[in-house]
């Protein structure tokens, strides 16, 4: 997408909001959820994944950035000794969404074959109040005249809506029907076939904003309202170093004109989980100047990870 | 003449410095001569031999794990490359020969017993225990809460323990199932990779759920490390041979063994799992093979000697736990029933057990600075699942002996135990959203392996 998230939040009717909202700030700051040893495991994690994973003698992105995925989520899962609901989430790799929407009197349809899906039992609550709701009536969605809205787009003929995730992706009477995060790593070797931060982070509200009105239409119909039980999606972006938060409300499914309620997407973007990862002792004139090991560890950035994993069941 | 003189005097000379010499006990000359050694260049066995210890003594001396292994595996010569999943007709005796291994049917005496505090002994338990601790065993069934703090007595520990809730481990493992065969619409699997479509997925899904469930009862897994698709690999040498052609031609050399595997799934721990029965214990007999390797068919080349465990030795998380195996395409159970090899099915999954814990272990050991010639003081033990989606298989192995080659397994008496079991299936059927067929014991005995720890923890 030329514009990056501008140009995703005029094609999905949305507002933003920088940082994280309050909910999810709430799970950060409160000490229970964050036990000593966790910053040992993430450590340990990032070692693992960013040094000691492979025979050679540094891993490459492609095999690290799932790699660090999954300790990651591993780290989460153990998190289910305190709050037993957890275990009643599910993840789905390799899955397809597609959703269709129009916007202006533009048929937009959402289609792929995208990272990985965590789904759970129960819905995620709105994080805004009925107040911030109303309050994005008055704001005006940024467009880019003269550039076209649809730029960088793929115009395809398609003959078959196919809408709901319900139908396209998961059968009836699945227990897990809530979409909860979903996950993209940007994982290619070469700098050019990854997603810069700002693309992927486009991606992530566009796919988010996909599954939340796969989910809506399910729920709902297909007739285009204002919802009065906003659904909420969670999305994480990583390209094994820079992660990407993101929490995206869906408020209305009336897309066609430009005003009225808008939806809403809080992004924290650009979060280091570590500064540099040293796989061989750089050694100069003879003598160690940077030992091997992990560099400029943040742990906020992992805190906000599992505090996006654990909204909606504490 | 003059030379002649001068030998006689020299002669003289030396019988007269003899003749002192018998007068004084005789001192090592240890400064005037060096030690007189075999050559270390000449092609004689006295200066293999010197060169064979020099090898060894480097080794003995090396500075770090890494460099230990990084000398071990120095030389480089064909080697046959043993597959643990392999199609080959009674690899596991062929493999049980290579790594002098015991197998024993079943599962060890251990595990056995802690399946007896399994919740089906609830009711009797309860009612033994006396009436204090009764209000807390009454509670017990309900999963995690009431669990009594620092088992003052076994009895306490052993109501304590099996508030296993089988209903919701059912739940758990029926809906990894259904999700990856039933609800999520998938594209149809790739010709000849079905095991990668549904079962591979179930697998992962399955033992990352039951992880997380568990690690409550074992701190062991709250510090694991879980790999996916890991690489093992170990090289060793076993027996000797003679050179068949090349310009090596005639001389003897050791067999070589590499071992490649890859894992679907491994549990690293930090700590060490108990060992099962004592180091020098003598369980059965190692079957004595006298074809060549190559007859089974195995095959020679020569590569990198790789000694692996899933993350190199820097890695906290250095002992294993758990491996998961998953049965290829290639070998599936319909193709041996079509070949009329029933009797087939259960030696691949026991091969496939035998060789990739043996190679498992036997890296660990080397992790810790064990090899051939400093042989292992305390055993190594980890546990494999080999499945195929739907058949489970559960392998223990203790490692108690690394010295198989010609020198040091001649007065070695120890050898490596396999126990392991039939593959029993988890369930029937899947059709229309339900699992049709569900074995509990199957969980319950992967339950079981997931808890076992250390018994300090």
């Amino acid at each position: 997408l030329f514009q990056g998230v501008r140009q995703a939040q005029w094609l999905t009717k949305t507002k933003l909001v920088e940082g994280l909202p309050p909910p999810v700030l709430s799970i950060i700051d409160n000490p229970a959820h964050h036990p000593e040893d966790h910053e040992e495991g993430v450590k340990r994690a990032i070692s693992h994944a960013r040094l000691w994973d492979t025979t050679e003698v540094a891993p490459r992105r492609e095999h690290y950035c799932p790699v660090l995925f999954e300790d990651l989520m591993h780290l989460c899962r153990l998190m289910s000794v305190k709050y037993p609901s957890l275990t009643k989430r599910m993840l789905a790799r390799n899955y397809k969404i597609s959703a269709t929407w129009e916007r202006e009197s533009i048929l937009l349809q959402v289609r792929g074959l995208n990272g990985i899906l965590m789904n759970s039992m129960a819905p995620i609550p709105p994080v805004a109040s009925k107040e911030e709701i109303l309050a994005t009536e008055e704001h005006v969605l940024e467009t880019f005249y003269p550039i076209s809205p649809t730029i960088d787009l793929q115009e395809v003929n398609v003959y078959k809506e196919l809408n709901d995730t319900g139908k396209s992706s998961f059968r009836d009477g699945y227990p897990y029907s809530h979409p909860h995060t979903l996950f993209f790593l940007e994982s290619a070797n070469v700098r050019p076939n990854r997603f810069r931060p700002e693309q992927l982070r486009a991606k992530m509200l566009m796919f988010a904003f996909g599954n939340a009105l796969a989910k809506a239409k399910v729920l709902y119909g297909n007739d285009p309202k204002v919802l009065e039980q906003p659904i909420v999606v969670q999305s994480v972006g990583t390209d094994g170093q820079l992660f990407q938060f993101m929490v995206f409300q869906l408020n209305t499914t009336d897309l066609v004109s430009s005003d009225g309620i808008k939806n809403l997407v809080w992004i924290d973007s650009d979060q280091n989980l570590y500064e540099k990862a040293q796989c061989i002792p750089e050694v100069k004139k003879r003598v160690v100047t940077k030992p091997a090991g992990i560099y400029g560890f943040q742990p906020d950035t992992f805190k906000k990870f599992l505090a996006l994993y654990l909204h909606g069941t504490v | 003449m003059a030379a002649s003189r001068g030998r006689r005097l020299l002669w003289h000379g030396r019988c007269w410095f003899s003749q002192t010499e018998s007068g004084v006990p005789p001192q090592p000359p240890d400064s005037l001569y060096p030690p007189i050694v075999a050559s270390a260049t000449a092609k004689s066995k006295a200066a293999k031999r010197r060169r064979l210890e020099h090898f060894n003594q480097r080794v003995h001396a090396a500075a770090s794990i890494e460099e230990k292994l990084r000398l071990y595996g120095q030389l480089q010569r064909p080697k046959y490359m043993l597959y643990p999943q392999t199609f080959a007709l009674n690899a596991d005796r062929w493999y049980r020969s290579f790594t002098k291994t015991v197998f024993v049917p079943g599962l060890p005496p251990r595990a056995a017993a802690a399946a007896a505090k399994a919740p089906g002994a609830v009711a009797p338990e309860a009612a033994e225990t006396p009436a204090g601790v009764a209000p807390e065993a009454a509670k017990a069934p309900e999963p995690g809460t009431a669990a009594p703090e620092a088992a003052k007595s076994p009895e306490l520990a052993a109501a304590a323990a099996p508030c296993l809730d089988m209903g919701e481990l059912r739940s758990l493992a029926c809906d990894a199932l259904l999700q990856e065969s039933f609800y999520q619409n998938k594209k149809r699997p790739f010709l000849y990779r079905d095991q990668d479509h549904t079962p591979g997925p179930f697998l992962t899904q399955l033992v990352s759920t039951l992880a997380a469930f568990l690690c409550g009862r074992n701190p062991l897994l709250a510090a694991s490390s879980l790999d996916l698709k890991p690489q093992v690999n170990y090289y060793w040498h076993h027996g000797e041979e003679v050179v068949v052609h090349g310009h090596r031609k005639g001389r003897v050399d050791p067999v070589r063994f590499q071992i490649d595997d890859n894992p679907h799934l491994q549990i690293r721990v930090p700590k060490q799992l108990p060992e099962i029965v004592p180091l020098e214990s003598d369980l059965g007999d190692v079957p004595v093979i006298d074809h060549k390797p190559s007859k089974l068919p195995l095959f020679k080349k020569q590569y990198e000697n790789k000694v692996y465990i899933g993350s190199k030795v820097a890695d906290p998380c250095c002992y294993g736990h758990t491996q998961f195996h998953l049965i290829p395409d290639k070998l599936k159970r319909e193709k041996f029933v079509r070949a009329n090899l029933e009797d087939q099915i259960e030696v691949v999954y026991r091969a496939n057990g035998i060789a990739s814990l043996f190679a498992w272990t036997a890296a660990q050991a080397m992790y810790q600075g064990f090899w051939n010639e400093a042989d292992v003081t305390r055993p190594f033990v980890s546990q494999a699942v080999v499945t195929d989606g739907k058949y489970f298989a559960f392998f223990c192995y203790q490692l108690n002996t690394l010295a198989l080659t010609v020198e040091t397994i001649q007065n070695n008496p120890r050898k490596n135990i396999c126990w392991g079991t039939d593959s029993k299936p988890l369930y029937d059927v899947v059709e229309d959203g339900s699992v049709k067929g569900f074995n509990d014991e199957v969980l319950l005995q992967l339950v079981r392996f997931l808890l076992n720890r250390p018994k300090e923890l």
